[in-house]
């Protein structure tokens, strides 16, 4: 057994490792399962006694040796090869490849998030058309011709007897007429009214609420319209209800917060009307309803503190591009 | 309604301050618009409060009907005015014949009056605050009466009438002129006062110039009458003459008040004017003035209706406290309710339940939960495509629907065009056909504004007229690209978008939409195609026609796409597709063929030659110039095939190969040059 032949190979192989792939190989050759160190170690047994103990300690005096210079190899090798990383450095601060995002609408924003906290509470989301007849729009919601409240709303006509919906009441008769009770719809879209100034845009948006069920009553109402302001602008918010008037419901109320220092009308609600109720087909015996407005562009105007309504409609990227 | 306090006050005497009474007011359902504080000579420190008065309460245009309210709520004494009786001195001249639109016509001469004297300053303080001019005393006292009791008052010049009037609807071709000086042409269900020969009042709403009250008038007829709404309602609408008449007369006025507002005009007259009076004269038919309204109830009902538990005591109680006369019944805890003569609101049990809700207090109603109902939410197709687009980098905009007629006919021919009858402006008067003209205006006023990169798109409904009965309201997806495709950035060249990335960027949506060539008088004749869908052609892309982008004065090319979503649909659950684990053999094609051989249809021809398990073709190089012959292009393909359960040979894929490129240069005349 040449224990000192295969300490000077096994020193030689070292002296020419550069590189940690070499000195890997080099490893599993010379102290490797199968290596040249191990391989005579197995050998050992065929000995005689007395050569079997000194032998087997110059064998683990050189696997000792090895171990520990492959050690060492190794952290220069190691200390090497990141000197080398080092010249390739970067500048990080430079930007990166930005791709810009896009933004969405901030109405369809406050109307998306709206609309999720009633569909938590299990409102359906329907829509309806902009052009109405002055059936849906008006007679159907206990406004007949010459009605003093036809007053408040100031309408864009089509031709032959058209009209641009002035709120998105009439999806309450639509989905009546189509539903059985019961009901709970949420409807967001556009409204129109002709008016324009600084507080009014000619064309705005509107999410109506409905619920037809046999245990809707006003205290249900502002149990859910507390939650829903809570849920909008935090558990601080001061709310009251007050009368109101609106002809497709009875008892009416108007929703204020309280905004800073005074109070800020948000939404318009009541018990549905039981005109209403009626020529839509409901059993008002059995039945109740009651429904709600209210104006996302007001609501975002106050979420995001926007100060003119009409910029909504400009789309200035500026503008956009903050939400 | 705008009112001085001070007046208010004595009709009740509340004492509070004025900022908690607008509190009150608001809380009651008249809402205060707002309020002012007013340092009167005459009273000493005042406010004027302006009220915004809903439709249903008409008799809360007067400070009697506010005074009601407040009354009802602080539970202090109401004062009626109370005035001393005028005497009559001399006969009247005429009388009046009543129709059933105006049951109760109350009238009086007064003549030798004086009308140099000056009205008191009071009254003048009074009216001013509310908004009224003082004119003469007649006028200035038929306005004290209007804002106190609500009831509009007439006087006309007794010297200019012809005989007897009359209530009535107008002859065929009347006409009349009104005291400003408009001459309206009467429809059949204009009401009108007349006396034997003329017009001289549109009843309710204006009286007529030329009987009018003027500096020389001596002699007056006082009216003070009972028009019906239903024969109000819309005639000032119709020849837009919203007037303080009108708008009390259109909601309803008192039907027994026209006594005591005669009344109390009269001694007013007496005392500023002077002059001889003539009787009161009551014109009224009894069977055609409003019966008293009886509507049933029951607590039960109520506190359902409101969720509440209200006592039928405070119910009761609180209904009288409105002037409401309640007549127990003996069937079970039903009773009925009498409403006054003021109130034209109250009509149903509906009505009698808000004045319960009002008067315990809206916030002082019981709060309750709405019952869980459980549904899976909406998942909106609209928003998944908005994600996307914003992933992308698109802003969303929202545009007005009613646009210029000349830009809708940049897209549409005008039969397709439903106009707005009264627009806002000219330039808002068609319904747009197409969203186009509000992102290209959209994309102007910022390219203007000095932002030149711009990716935009809107999702909004379109209206195109079908015919005379019928307009069409469909949901439109469109997108407009123009500028850099990338921002300035020290890594990579600024490149202008074209065509194909705003192709790109509709692809990336995996809706499944192919495309074909077309051509469209706003797109450029070359860079435009169809949009299709299945079989159907659902839009369309391309970059806008030159000309309207110098009309515009934009020096850079604009891309824009227009697609129609049908319907918000939830959005498909998607389904799992087995994809194979076994190696992918790729192969790079690139042919010479004629210059304009369509992609689409070489990309076919290969396909078709490809096998079942070709997976994926991409063509990587487009090229046209010296190294190949004039009039033709080279295009380079790559081809994947995997297959489903076993690794492809190069043996097989040669013999595709082969097949693909025999077809090809029968069919194209198409030369295979590197493989």
């Amino acid at each position: 057994m040449n224990i000192s032949a295969l300490t000077k190979k096994s020193l030689a192989l070292l002296e020419g490792v550069d590189n940690l792939e070499q000195l890997k190989k080099a490893h599993k050759d010379l102290l490797g399962k199968n290596g040249e160190v191990n391989l005579l170690l197995k050998k050992l047994g065929t000995l005689p006694p007395s050569k079997r103990k000194s032998h087997g300690k110059d064998l683990n005096n050189l696997k000792n040796q090895l171990e520990e210079i492959f050690q060492f190899k190794q952290k220069n090798l190691k200390k090497d090869s990141s000197e080398k990383l080092k010249g390739e450095n970067i500048d990080v601060t430079l930007p990166g490849r930005l791709r810009t995002l896009g933004s969405k609408h901030p109405v369809n924003s406050t109307i998306s998030s709206i609309v999720s906290f009633f569909s938590s509470v299990g409102f359906e989301v329907v829509f309806g058309p902009e052009v109405e007849s002055d059936y849906y729009n008006f007679e159907s919601l206990n406004i007949p011709k010459n009605h003093p409240a036809k007053d408040m709303h100031d309408t864009f006509y089509l031709e032959n007897g058209f009209l641009l919906r002035t709120h998105t009441s009439p999806v309450q008769i639509r989905a009546m007429e189509k539903l059985a009770p019961p009901i709970r719809i949420i409807c967001p879209g556009k409204v129109y009214r002709r008016d324009s100034d600084l507080t009014h845009t000619p064309m705005f948006h509107q999410i109506e609420g409905l619920v037809i069920e046999k245990e809707a009553s006003f205290s249900v109402l502002k149990g859910l319209l507390y939650d829903f302001v809570i849920n909008l602008f935090g558990k601080e918010t001061e709310i009251r209800f007050r009368p109101s008037y609106f002809p497709f419901t009875e008892p009416s109320a108007e929703v204020d917060i309280k905004w800073k220092k005074g109070w800020l009308e948000i939404l318009g609600c009541g018990m549905v009307h039981p005109n209403v109720l009626k020529k839509s087909g409901i059993n008002t015996n059995i039945y109740s309803g009651f429904a709600f407005g209210l104006g996302p562009e007001r609501i975002a105007m106050l979420q995001h503190n926007i100060p003119d309504i009409r910029a909504f409609f400009e789309n200035d990227i500026r503008f956009l591009k903050q939400f | 309604m705008q009112f001085s306090k001070n007046w208010l006050r004595e009709l009740v005497d509340i004492k509070v301050s004025t900022a908690e009474l607008c509190e009150q007011l608001t809380l009651l359902g008249l809402e205060v618009d707002n309020y002012k504080n007013y340092q009167s000579d005459l009273t000493g420190e005042d406010s004027v409060i302006k009220l915004d008065i809903t439709p249903n309460r008409g008799d809360c245009f007067s400070l009697l009907g506010i005074a009601r309210e407040l009354s009802a709520f602080y539970g202090s004494q109401l004062s009626y005015p109370n005035p001393i009786e005028v005497k009559q001195s001399i006969e009247s001249p005429l009388d009046v014949k009543v129709c059933k639109s105006a049951p109760s016509y109350i009238g009086r001469f007064i003549t030798k009056i004086d009308l140099n004297k000056k009205t008191p300053l009071l009254i003048k303080e009074r009216i001013n605050l509310s908004g009224f001019r003082s004119i003469d005393p007649i006028v200035d006292i038929t306005n004290y009466v209007l804002l106190q009791l609500g009831q509009p008052l007439h006087a006309f010049d007794q010297d200019k009438l012809q005989g007897d009037l009359r209530v009535r609807f107008p002859k065929k071709g009347e006409k009349l002129t009104l005291l400003d000086e408009q001459k309206i042409q009467l429809d059949d269900d204009s009401l009108l006062i007349t006396d034997e020969k003329k017009p001289v009042a549109l009843a309710g709403i204006m009286g007529g110039l030329e009987t009018g009250v003027s500096p020389d008038t001596e002699s007056i007829f006082l009216e003070s009458a009972f028009f019906k709404p239903g024969a109000i309602r819309g005639q000032a609408r119709k020849f837009n003459l919203q007037t303080d008449a009108s708008i009390r007369f259109e909601r309803g006025v008192d039907y027994q008040i026209q006594e005591l507002a005669i009344k109390v005009a009269s001694q007013l007259i007496k005392k500023i004017t002077g002059g001889k009076f003539g009787p009161t004269q009551k014109f009224i038919n009894k069977s055609d003035l409003p019966k008293p309204k009886i509507i049933s109830t029951k607590p039960s009902k109520i506190n359902k209706t409101l969720g509440s538990n209200i006592s039928s005591s405070t119910i009761k109680k609180n209904l009288k406290s409105l002037g409401l006369k309640v007549i127990t019944s003996k069937k079970g805890d039903e009773f009925k309710v009498q409403i006054p003569s003021w109130r034209f609101d109250l009509q149903i049990e509906a009505d009698l339940i808000e004045e319960v809700a009002r008067t315990v207090g809206y916030d002082n109603l019981p709060i309750k939960d709405l019952k869980p109902r459980l549904i899976r939410p909406f998942d909106s197709l609209f928003e998944s495509l908005r994600v996307n687009l914003i992933s992308l980098g698109y802003n969303e905009v929202i545009t007005y629907s009613f646009i210029d007629q000349d830009d809708a006919g940049l897209t549409n021919k005008k039969n397709d065009f439903a106009f707005v009858t009264n627009p806002i402006s000219t330039n808002m008067s068609v319904m747009r056909p197409s969203l186009f003209s509000g992102l290209i205006n959209t994309f102007s006023y910022n390219y203007n504004r000095g932002v030149k990169d711009q990716k935009i798109f809107e999702i909004g409904s379109v209206f195109i007229k079908k015919n005379k009965n019928i307009i069409s309201e469909n949901i439109l997806l469109s997108g407009l690209i123009s500028g850099n495709r990338n921002n300035l950035n020290w890594s990579e060249p600024q490149i202008q978008r074209d065509f194909f990335d705003l192709k790109g960027d509709l692809e990336s949506l995996s809706l499944g939409y192919s495309f074909s060539q077309i051509k469209l008088p706003f797109l450029h004749p070359g860079k435009a195609a169809a949009i299709i869908k299945g079989k159907k052609q659902i839009g369309y892309l391309g970059t806008i026609n030159p000309t309207i982008q110098e009309k515009l004065d934009i020096k850079q090319n604009i891309h824009f796409f227009e697609l129609s979503l049908e319907v918000n649909k939830e959005r498909e659950p998607k389904k799992f597709k087995k994809y194979s684990v076994f190696p992918i053999a790729r192969r790079d094609l690139s042919f010479i063929l004629e210059k304009d051989i369509s992609s689409k249809s070489i990309e076919t021809l290969i396909i078709q030659n490809s096998g079942k398990d070709l997976k994926e073709i991409q063509i990587f190089d487009v090229y046209e110039g010296k190294k190949i012959p004039k009039g033709k292009k080279s295009l380079a393909f790559s081809l994947f095939w995997q297959a489903k359960k076993r690794t492809m040979t190069d043996k097989e894929i040669d013999r595709i190969v082969k097949k693909i490129a025999n077809s090809l240069s029968r069919n194209l005349n198409a030369e295979l040059r590197v493989q």
